[in-house]
This record gives C-alpha cells, structure tokens and sequence, in this order.
C-alpha cells in the first residue's frame, strides 16, 4: 500500500514537483485535470473546489495551469487544471505542459474529463494517457447533451474496454461529481488497482524495431511500468524523455510503485547503451512512423467507441446550431450581422461608461482630492509633501481609475459573454481570410477587438491563438486598435478643432466620422504592419493554422460578470495603478523642481519644442507623452497642465504640477489656443495618440507573454517610428500646400 | 523637405536590392575565405562519399573560381591539416571530414527546418541552406535540431548527420534500377543541379510520393502515379531514389482532396501530402485526420475560405490551402448516408 502522508513521496519526485512550481509539503494526494479542450474541464474544476475559475466557450483556454485545494476524507488533495489538449505528442507548448505534467509530476491520480458527445475524439487523449500512467479516472461528462443528440454510452462497458474507472454525469449540474471524487480517491490510494488498454503493436520490421528498442529498455530499467512507450518517446527523440534517460530519472517515472520510486538508478553504461540503440535504430523507421502511430490510435478510439455503443458519429450537432451557424456564416448576412453585434458593444461600452466615469470623477477628484488636501493642511503637511503625494502621486491615479474602470468594467463581460456564447471563433472563421492575406490567424480579429477595450488585455488574449508566429504578429499589433483610454483624447481633440470646421448642426457628425477614420486608420496600419512582419522578420517563426467551431453554449450570464470583473477588469486595473502611481510623483515633480529660474518640464519643452514643431506637434505634446507613458488616460490633463505651465496662461488650472481638465470644451480650446495649437497640430496630435508606444502596462504585458526583450522592443519602438514619420510627412505636405 | 528628401537617397543608397551598400557588403561577406574553403571542404567529401574523381579542377569548376585558386584553397587545407593529396587525388583527414560533416549537418538541418517551419519554396530551400551552413555555431545546429524533433532526413531524402557525426548512406535505388511494372516509393531527389531539380518539382515528383514503372527505354523511364503518364528523360531519372513496394501496393486511384469536395459529401481521407511537414502535419493528425478518418464539409466562411469540417464529431475550420494537402476519397453524391 503506498504510504500518502505529506512529503511521503521519493526524493526525486520531491525535486521535480518543485521544478514544476508545486510544494507537496502542503497536500496528501496530487490529482492532475486533463482533457480536450472546451469539454468542461473548468467546470469539472470548479465542482470540486469550488472556486469560480474562468471557463471559456475557446479551445485552448486554460494556458495558464490553474490549481485548487480542497479535503476529502480527512485528506488534502490538491487539483491542478493542466491545459486543454488534443494530444500529448508534445507539438505544442500546451501539450507539453500537460505532458511533462502528467510524465514528471506524477500526480496520484490523473482525471481525464471526456465528452460524450465526441468520444471517439476524445478517447484518442485517454489512450495516450493510459500510455504513460496507469493511475487514471475517466469523467464523462455532458452525458444530457449527448442523451439529446440520440447517443447513449454505456459507462461500464467503457470502462471495462479502458481498464479504469469510469464515472459518467453532468458536470455543470454537479451530477457525478460525488462519484468521480471516490473513484479518483480509490485509485490514487491504491484501493483500486487498474488495467489500462494498451494501443496495440505495430507491424513487420517497424515492430521488430520497437520491440527491440523496448527490450533494451525494460533490461536497463525494470521498474518501468511502460517500456514500450518509453521506446515510441525515444524513437521520436523526444528531448524530456530522452533527458529522464540519461539522468536515470526514467527509473522513477509513470505509474512506478513507490516502493520502487527509490530504487537506485541503472549504471551509467546501461543508460547510454539505451539512447545509443535508439539513435541507431532511428535511422531504420520509415518516414511515417509518426503517422502511423497517431493513426493506431485513433483506429482504437474509434473500436472502442463503436463497441461501447457509440458509431463514429459524424454529426453531433444541433440543428439549432447547424441553423445559427448557416446564418451567422453567411455570404451576405455574416459581416453585416458581425459588424452590427460589434457596433452594439462598443457604443454600450463609450455610453454606458459616460455616466459612472463622471461619478467616480466628481467623488475621486472633486471630492476626495480637495478634502486630502485639508487633511494635509490639518496634519500641518508641508507644500511639497501634499503637492508630491495629493497632486501627484493621488491624483495620477484617480484619473486612471475614474477613465479606465467604468469602460473596462462594461466592455469586457459584454465581450466575455459573446465569447462563452460561442458567437467569436465565428468572428474568426469569417475574417480568416482577411488575416489570411496579411499573414496572420483569423483569432487576430478578436484579439485586435479586445484591443480597443485594452491593449494590456488583448496582448493577453492573444493566448488563443496557437501558432507562434500568427501569435507573436497580434501582440506587436495589437497596439494599432484604439484602445479606451485613447478614445477620449480623439474624441475632445476632433470635437474642438474638426467639428468647428463644419456647421454647427454637422459638427457632431463630422467629428465622430473623424474619431472613427482614426480608429480605422489603426485597423489598415494593423493590417499593413501584420503583412510587412510575416514577410519580413517573422518569416521563418513557425507557423500553423487551427481553428475550432465550439457548439453554442447558453452563457451563464452571472458568473460571467463575477469572472471578467476580476479576471480582466480589475488585473489590468491594477497593473494600471501599479504604473500610474510613480507616472504621476515624475509629472509632479518634473513641473515643481527648478533649475535655473525654470522647472525641469519648461526645460523639456522648451528643448522638444523644435522637434516637435518640426513634426507638427510641439514640446509640450511630446513631454506629455514622455511622462505619461503609463496610461493614455493621463495624457490630456497632463498636456493641459503643461500648456498652462509653459504658456502662462492667467487664470486656469490649479498649480504647477496639478493634472486638470476643463468642465467647457470651449474652455479648453481656447486654453490649447493660446498654447499654439492649431488644426494641424491637432490632426498630428489625433494620429500620434494612435500610432505611439503602447502604455507601460501594455508593454510590461508584453515583456510576460514573449519572454523577449528583443520583440517587446520592436513592439514599442515600431510604433512610435511610425507615429513620426507619419506626422513629419503630413506636416510638409500640409506646409507645401498651405504655402 | 530638403531633409526628408537626402534622408530618402540616403536610404535608397543603402538599401537598394544587388546595387546598394549592405546588399554589396553581405556578397564580399558570402565569398569570404572562410566560405570558400568550407565549400571546397565540401565538396572533396561529397566527391568521396559518390565515389567520384576529385581534383583541382573538378573545384575550380564547382566553386566557379580560377585554377589557380583553386589549387591555393586546397594547399590551405592541406596546410590546414584537413586533407591531404593521395596519388588518385585529394583526400580528407579524419579531422577534416568531421568538418565537412558538420557542414553538412547544418546544411540539411537548415532545409528541414525551411521545408517544415517557413512558407520558403522547395527550390529556394539549397541556395539558403548554403549560406546558412557558414553562418550557424555547432550550438545554434544543436538547439534547432531539438527544436524540430530531431530529424533524421533531409526534405531531398538525404539523412541529416547527429551530433555525433554518424550517418548511414542515402537510401533506396536509382529509379533506373527498379523493376519495370513495380510500384516503388521516392525515397531521395537530388536537388543538384536545380535546372534537374526544378525539373522533377515541375513533374510533380514529390519525397513519399508513388510512382509505378511502366517501361524503361533509352529515351527515358515512363512512370504513371495519380491516373497519369509520362517519361522521365535519363539525366532527371538519374536524380531519382526509389524503395520498391511489395507487388500489391500499386496505387492509382485518382487525386482527389479535401478542397474539392463539396459541403455534404462524405469524405474518406487516403493520405496527407508529403509537402505537409512538421508542425502542420502534427496538427492535423492530431486534429483527427488520419487514414480512414471521414470527414464532412459543413460551412462555408462568409469569405469563402476557411471551410469548416466536421472531424471526428467536432468543427474544425481549415484552410484551403491545408485542404489540399489532405488526400481523400469521396463518393462524390452529395447524399452522405446519416450514421445513426
């Protein structure tokens, strides 16, 4: 019987759980949550610890490991939800997450959640699963969607022909999950033992050379369960097995018995001897080896899925489905509805936010700012302490937060609920070919769509999309959609100079037609810079194209709203904070230090100002976006207060150092007026605010999700060369024809 | 407008395709000595390993180089202490031919990696595989080997040496040299000289594509694949590999692919080309499309392309580009029977 008691595991195991980011002091039993994708694996998750993980209608979600405690029987068990896979051949870094998770960590007992409706698709998993360890539960879940499309599986039989333990039931009801706890309680406890089914053997020479392979294998390591798997990894040289090899770590791998789990590692000699024979024989396979072994399996799958009373079921869809998807895909009605559902979202997100984000800016900055300032007072603060603190750091931040929140906190379910629903890998399916002829994968559509709530956000979301090279094309850009805390500043700058260009009952019209040239100009530049990378730096990053067509799904509206509050809104919030608050000490500063009779921000303009004329914009624009690089919300009151600063203005703002706005816009376009601003400035200003670096939060983002200096570099740079370029270009061709 | 106007010659002057500064300076960069004596390193073995006659002049004309220089490269060499002159010509040391193996090595990694990763077209994938055999560290070889799974051969069908330096002979027969009335399977297409090379991609000969002999004559080898016929002239058969089938291989059935089969037919996938390499044939594997798997096409994209198929129960769109590379079987009515 194994011994469970905490850290009752092999030195070795030890080791590797803590390669893997785990610490085993803190549970008696490791249960691992394997499976397809988008067959419920989160909401298995979430049955059994309760926590409300996020749980996407999107194949591959799930690419962060997402982990979860919980007792059982007076024991610890710890969950960890691995990433949604076809297969662990280790082609992805997904599969190879789950893989090396499932291979290296160990876990007691692996649950691997099935959809009924797809069995034979599914089961193809199981079977590489049930390869590496025997320690393995099958859930069956979605068994009610599978009852409605006619198909029945008879669980006892499917566990008879799998040799482990199979629970059927409904996870999103919590129907089985009583069950499936026991049994994957039996089996990491030894209670159970199981019979896995092994895919069976090859034929002719390939046959005689695995079997070879796998002989020299179970001489050198008798304690491994699975020789012949370890001959087909060795045979595909697949790096993490051959390591575990050479190590002598093999030893201890798969479903070893823990009284084997120390035994001493096989003699150096004996270890070469194996990866000598296997780099020997790798030169007799025929070329598709691979092939046929992927083809064995799904030849399995599909016997056993006939046997256990489901044929190869070729149309496991709704008719309601089949219906949506005619409509939704349609040659003449797709884009338009597409551009329609879109067009909803943003103008719920720009109107609803209105309202909340003057409230929180009347409370943060009208009302709590001043009564600071009167605590300051109170507590007999020095100017500079509660300028440094109330007018600098404080403020920054309020601003962030009183633009941000409200637009985040609307835009982002409205999203996330469209994306549970099923309705935006159609959205992909539709513009693939767009992104197709540009280099990029259709998902880039939504990701550039969750880019115009927050570019942090999109890059985030850029998960999605599984090829490396159409993934790393959306993150650099992703900044080209007009993200929320940029639409603001469009909006107020063509409202004051482009909209008085027009008549006073066309003014309206003319600027919003303008904000929006803008954001579309950002969605060509997009287009044109994917093209430009894909055939240019990103030609030789490897490439390949999948897209899955989940079923629709009813979304759970509630939890919904609970998740992408805290999954998205409140994370990139608080990045955003993070980075406002020193944003906003360097602006308070810049404008209170003197030097030589001027402050260090008159210096900076006064030194960027012939640059900036000469692009058409002036010093106070570009030290504006120099020191507010941590959030675009901040760029107009800073601008504002700089213009007053430098230009001497009488009468408006409240100090050096203290971001304002104007409640007219009038006001402040007499304001930037007499700052020397013109038409031109203001075309220039509206371009650069749309092709300039990303945020600092954005950027940061960036740095995570690549893991490269190099590409978060050309992600920030590229667009401000841009950005130049195009404002230096119009500004001579504007003088050449003014003149 | 001065400015932006010198700033645009200046660009120009630098980065005019053949004629500008860096186009230049990367051409002396190419011919350096270094490179010069890697090639001729080269090709002394690949000489060897043919089993050819090898002398200054077969270099002279291999490098395009004079006589003369040809002769300094190979005293170099053998000054070098990688070759040294034998009565039948020259012939590398031990240390020189583990060189010339890593050369190799790089070279043929460098075309799996192009074949299976880049979108770079077969008969680009040796002219950019020789400058990359000069520019690649023995650590950057190491790191993409790992990272395309370890290949074992070329895409021509020649194996890609270890790190250890070991490497069987290139596989099969000639295609001369197979039984007429045989299927065999191509197994190497020499991708030297690539007027030939071109030729054979051109015949639609593809690496794992079948072939069946009909006859053989002096005017050349008449092949049939894919319900077609034609003849293969001596000089381009002579490029041709091939592994001979047992006799019931033969395979004529017409070419059919996914991308020609309309939504509601029922296709039956035969095999997935042989163009499709690495990552993408992963995928799609593991997407469920293997030998026997049906598939359906259900919806169109309102672009046209992709095309969504169900696969083994679920939705997958592919691309019609990867839609033809999926070999099938149809029954062409249009009236798939429902599976109950």
């Amino acid at each position: 019987m194994p011994s469970l008691a905490p850290g009752g595991c092999s030195q070795h195991r030890t080791d590797s759980l803590l390669r893997l980011g785990l610490n085993p002091d803190k549970w008696d039993i490791l249960v691992a949550l394997a499976g397809n994708p988008n067959v419920g694996k989160s909401t298995v998750f979430n049955a059994l610890t309760g926590l409300r993980q996020h749980t996407g209608n999107w194949p591959g979600k799930t690419i962060v490991r997402a982990e979860g405690a919980f007792a059982y029987e007076n024991k610890r068990l710890k969950i960890v939800d691995l990433p949604g896979t076809y297969s662990l051949q280790a082609g992805s870094a997904d599969e190879e997450v789950a893989r090396d998770f499932i291979l290296f960590g160990r876990p007691d007992v692996t649950v691997v959640v099935v959809d009924a409706t797809r069995l034979e698709r599914n089961l193809n998993l199981v079977l590489q699963i049930l390869d590496i360890t025997d320690r393995v539960v099958v859930y069956l879940n979605l068994v009610d969607e599978a009852r409605r499309h006619g198909v029945a599986v008879d669980p006892q039989r499917l566990e008879q022909r799998l040799g482990v333990p199979v629970v059927s039931g409904v996870a999103r009801e919590k129907v089985g999950i009583d069950d499936l706890l026991a049994a994957a309680y039996r089996v990491a406890r030894g209670r159970q033992t199981t019979r896995p089914y092994r895919v069976e053997r090859l034929t002719g020479s390939v046959e005689e050379t695995v079997a070879a392979l796998a002989r020299t294998v179970a001489d050198s390591f008798p304690s491994v369960p699975n020789a012949r798997w370890v001959a087909l990894r060795l045979l595909n040289a697949d790096d993490a097995v051959v390591a575990a090899v050479r190590s002598g770590e093999l030893g201890q791998l798969g479903g070893a018995r823990p009284a084997e789990q120390d035994a001493p590692p096989p003699p150096q000699g004996a270890r070469d001897q194996v990866l000598e024979t296997a780099r020997r024989l790798r030169w007799e396979l025929p070329a598709d080896f691979h092939d046929t072994l992927t083809e064995r399996i799904f030849v399995a799958a599909r016997e056993i899925a006939a046997a256990v009373g489901m044929q190869g079921l070729k149309r496991a869809r709704f008719d309601i489905d089949r219906t949506m998807d005619r409509l939704l895909t349609n040659r003449w009605l797709g884009f338009p509805l597409m551009l329609a559902v879109l067009a909803v979202v943003f103008w719920l997100t720009i109107e609803g936010a209105n309202v909340p984000s003057s409230m929180l800016a009347a409370l943060l900055i009208e009302g709590v700012h001043p009564w600071l300032h009167g605590l300051g007072a109170a507590a007999g603060f020095p100017w500079w302490l509660s300028g440094f603190l109330f007018d600098g750091v404080y403020l920054a931040t309020a601003w962030v937060v009183a633009v941000m929140l409200p637009p985040m906190a609307i835009f982002f379910p409205l999203f996330t609920l469209l994306e549970d629903f099923g309705y935006l890998p159609r959205v992909a399916f539709n513009l693939d070919a767009l992104f197709r002829a540009s280099g990029a994968h259709g998902k880039q559509a939504l990701t550039m769509c969750m880019g115009f709530g927050c570019n942090a956000a999109g890059v985030v979301s850029t998960r999605v999309i599984d090829s490396p090279r159409e993934r790393l094309i959306a993150i650099i850009t992703n900044n080209f959609s007009l993200c929320n805390g940029r639409w603001p500043t469009q909006i107020l700058i063509a409202t004051i100079f482009i909209g008085a260009l027009a008549p006073a009952h066309l003014a309206g019209v003319v600027s919003a037609a303008a904000v929006v040239g803008i954001a579309l100009l950002g969605i060509i530049t997009m287009f044109a810079v994917s093209w430009l990378l894909s055939r240019t730096v990103l030609r030789g990053e490897a490439t390949s194209f999948s897209l899955e067509l989940p079923p629709y799904r009813p979304p759970r509206v509630l939890q919904t709203l609970y998740t992408s509050i805290i999954d998205r809104t409140l994370i990139v919030l608080w990045r955003a904070v993070v980075f406002a608050v020193p944003a906003g000490a360097v602006i308070w500063l810049v404008s209170n230090i003197e030097v030589g009779g001027a402050s260090l921000a008159q210096h900076g303009v006064a030194w960027l100002d012939p640059f900036g004329l000469l692009i058409g914009l002036n010093g106070v624009i570009l030290l504006a976006y120099v020191v507010a690089i941590p959030a675009n919300e901040i760029v107009i009151p800073t601008v504002l207060m700089l213009t007053v600063l430098t230009a001497n203005v009488a009468g408006a703002g409240s100090g050096a150092g203290v971001m304002f706005e104007l409640d007219s816009i009038e006001a402040t376009g007499g304001l930037l007026r007499a700052g020397g601003w013109t038409l031109l400035t203001a075309v220039n200003l509206m371009l650069f605010s749309l092709l300039h670096n990303p945020c600092s939060t954005t950027i940061y983002t960036i740095y995570k999700e690549t893991r490269s200096p190099g590409w978060t570099t050309l992600s920030a740079l590229m667009p401000v060369a841009i950005g130049l370029t195009v404002c230096f270009l119009v500004t001579q061709v504007w003088r050449l024809v003014a003149a | 407008m001065a400015a932006f106007a010198i700033l645009c010659l200046l660009l120009a002057a630098l980065l005019w395709p053949e004629r500008g500064l860096l186009p230049r300076w990367l051409q002396i960069l190419r011919l350096s000595e270094r490179v010069r004596l890697e090639d001729a390193l080269k090709h002394v073995f690949a000489c060897r390993q043919a089993g050819q006659a090898c002398s200054v002049d077969s270099l002279a004309g291999h490098l395009a180089v004079s006589s003369g220089e040809a002769a300094a490269l190979m005293s170099r060499l053998a000054g070098m202490g990688l070759m040294r002159m034998e009565s039948d010509g020259p012939v590398l040391t031990q240390e020189g031919a583990r060189s010339a193996v890593r050369i190799v090595r790089i070279h043929r990694l460098w075309e799996r990696y192009l074949a299976d990763r880049t979108g770079v077209p077969a008969r680009k994938w040796h002219d950019q595989a020789e400058r990359m055999e000069h520019a690649l560290s023995m650590e950057q070889a190491d790191a993409l080997d790992a990272r395309l799974g370890r290949p074992v051969w070329d895409p021509h069908g020649d194996p890609i040496p270890d790190a250890a330096g070991g490497m069987p002979p290139a596989p099969g027969i000639g295609l001369a040299a197979a039984t007429p009335g045989r299927a065999v399977e191509i197994v190497h297409l020499e991708d030297e000289p690539p007027e030939v090379y071109d030729a054979l991609l051109n015949d639609g000969l593809d690496l794992g594509g079948r072939l069946e002999i009909v006859e053989r004559s002096d005017r050349g080898i008449r092949v049939r694949s894919g319900g077609r016929e034609w003849t293969l002239d001596p000089i381009a058969a002579r490029n041709v590999n091939v592994r001979e089938l047992p006799p019931d291989a033969a395979d004529d059935r017409p070419w059919t692919t996914l991308r020609d089969v309309r939504p509601g037919e029922t296709a039956r996938v035969v095999e997935i080309s042989h163009a499709c390499q690495g990552p993408q044939r992963r995928r799609l594997l593991d997407l469920g499309v293997v030998r026997g798997a049906e598939i359906v096409p259900e919806l169109v994209s309102a672009a046209g392309d992709p095309v969504a198929y169900s696969i083994q129960g679920a939705l997958i769109a592919l691309r019609r580009q990867q839609a033809a590379w999926i070999r099938v079987e149809s029954d062409g009515a249009g009236t798939a029977p429902e599976v109950a």
